[in-house]
């Protein structure tokens, strides 16, 4: 059971120091991300995510020409539809997006609070680009998407808690028969 | 085999995937725009080129920043934020009273855009911003639930950015979030609850989870 505010300072006594009339007047808004333009405290965070290569490195050779790969989206923005569980806190966890779903009723319960949602409120495509794939595959740029996409909720844990459930995945993409996978961050 | 887009060159190059195109946009923003599909497919098109590579790993630069729009082109913020009185009436009060301010608004955000973001948790907004008032009025309530805490501010928080994002056009990365954080009572509230949560050794993990870093930051240098 959490302890209560009774427990703490009175939320009261900061008021005056978060007060409406205090609140700063607009400043620049940073819309980059080169670490260079960043605040200090924003750069070290960052950077504090730097991790060596999690084992040897692995590649697999190109095979087929993209017009006949089959192809399935991977993001980690914490995307699912509202009757799925929730992300937690720190979740390794996935959800599954089957193709046939409309996109437009994911919701998004990721933990960060450190980057902008409006844009993913604005157009879905901005971090799960599923229509921009549909619209390659009905150009013929690409063979075929998979049944299936998935997210992940990439915050609060290391890369490498997440081997047991990406093993669970690559397994569930082979049997739908992908070819690569696109994978977005947010 | 994968590719894929890096939001921070310096973790890619660290951790050396096979295949990694890297995007000077800012977080949240991994396709660049929102609603462009022409910018959206360069993109994404540039990451699947990697896949043609012989050897790796690789990590490319997109030679592309986000379109600029001038903060004078954005939309203006359809809300305009009355300002009470200090302490001339309760946070209950103040968050229904903003409330009602954006209903429209957000209604009408959701017929444009055919859709909300709005429903994590299965709380109304009436409910969750009833619920937040109660610790800020009366400080010797117990705080609420924290797992619904998260999901409940993060619907709060999307409802209030899907209000400000009524008007079609090109916002600002960041533009609405500034308001958020600088101009409505919730975002005061939030950040009053991070400042508590921070205080105590125990619940500080949970206060990065409540406001971002550079409303923090925006809040301490006033």
């Amino acid at each position: 059971m959490p302890p209560g505010f009774r427990q703490g300072q009175s939320i009261k006594c900061r008021l005056d120091v978060y007060s409406r009339q205090n609140i700063p007047k607009p400043r620049k808004i940073q819309i980059m991300v080169r670490l260079a333009d960043l605040p200090d405290y924003e750069r070290e965070h960052l950077l504090s995510k730097n991790r060596s290569p999690i084992g040897p490195a692995v590649w697999v050779a190109n095979s087929k020409p993209l017009s006949d790969k089959r192809i399935a989206l991977i993001t980690t923005a914490g995307l699912h539809f509202r009757n799925d569980e929730t992300f937690t806190f720190a979740d390794a966890t996935f959800r599954a997006i089957p193709i046939e779903e409309d996109a437009n009723n994911l919701v998004m319960s990721h933990s960060s609070a450190n980057f902008d949602r409006s844009g993913f409120q604005e157009d879905i495509n901005l971090v799960y680009p599923i229509d921009r794939f549909k619209e390659l595959v009905a150009e013929r740029v690409i063979g075929s998407l998979a049944d299936v996409h998935y997210s992940f909720m990439g915050a609060g844990l290391l890369p490498e808690v997440y081997e047991k459930t990406v093993r669970s995945l690559a397994g569930m993409l082979k049997k739908d028969k992908v070819d690569a996978v696109f994978l977005t961050p947010v | 085999m994968t590719t894929g887009i890096s939001l921070v060159r310096e973790n890619a190059a660290s951790m050396q995937p096979p295949r990694m195109l890297w995007v000077s946009f800012p977080l949240g923003y991994p396709l660049g725009k929102p609603g462009d599909a022409g910018f959206q497919h360069q993109v994404i098109r540039h990451s699947l080129q990697l896949l043609d590579h012989p050897a790796g790993p690789v990590l490319e630069d997109f030679p592309l920043d986000v379109p600029q729009v001038g903060l004078d082109q954005a939309p203006a913020c359809p809300v305009s934020f009355a300002k009470p009185k200090l302490d001339d009436t309760t946070w209950r009060v103040k968050l229904a009273n903003e409330l009602l301010l954006l209903k429209p608004w957000y209604e009408l955000s959701r017929r444009r855009r055919g859709r909300t973001t709005v429903g994590v948790c299965a709380s109304s907004i009436d409910e969750i911003l009833e619920r937040i008032s109660i610790c800020l009025d009366h400080p010797e309530e117990a705080l609420p639930d924290l797992k619904w805490f998260k999901y409940a501010i993060e619907d709060a928080k999307a409802y209030y950015t899907e209000s400000l994002i009524a008007q079609p056009g090109d916002y600002l990365p960041g533009q609405v979030q500034q308001q958020l954080w600088g101009e409505t009572v919730l975002g005061e509230a939030l950040i009053s609850y991070y400042e508590y949560f921070n205080q105590h050794p125990k619940l500080e993990p949970f206060a990065r989870l409540v406001a971002s870093r550079q409303s923090i930051s925006n809040a301490k240098d006033k």
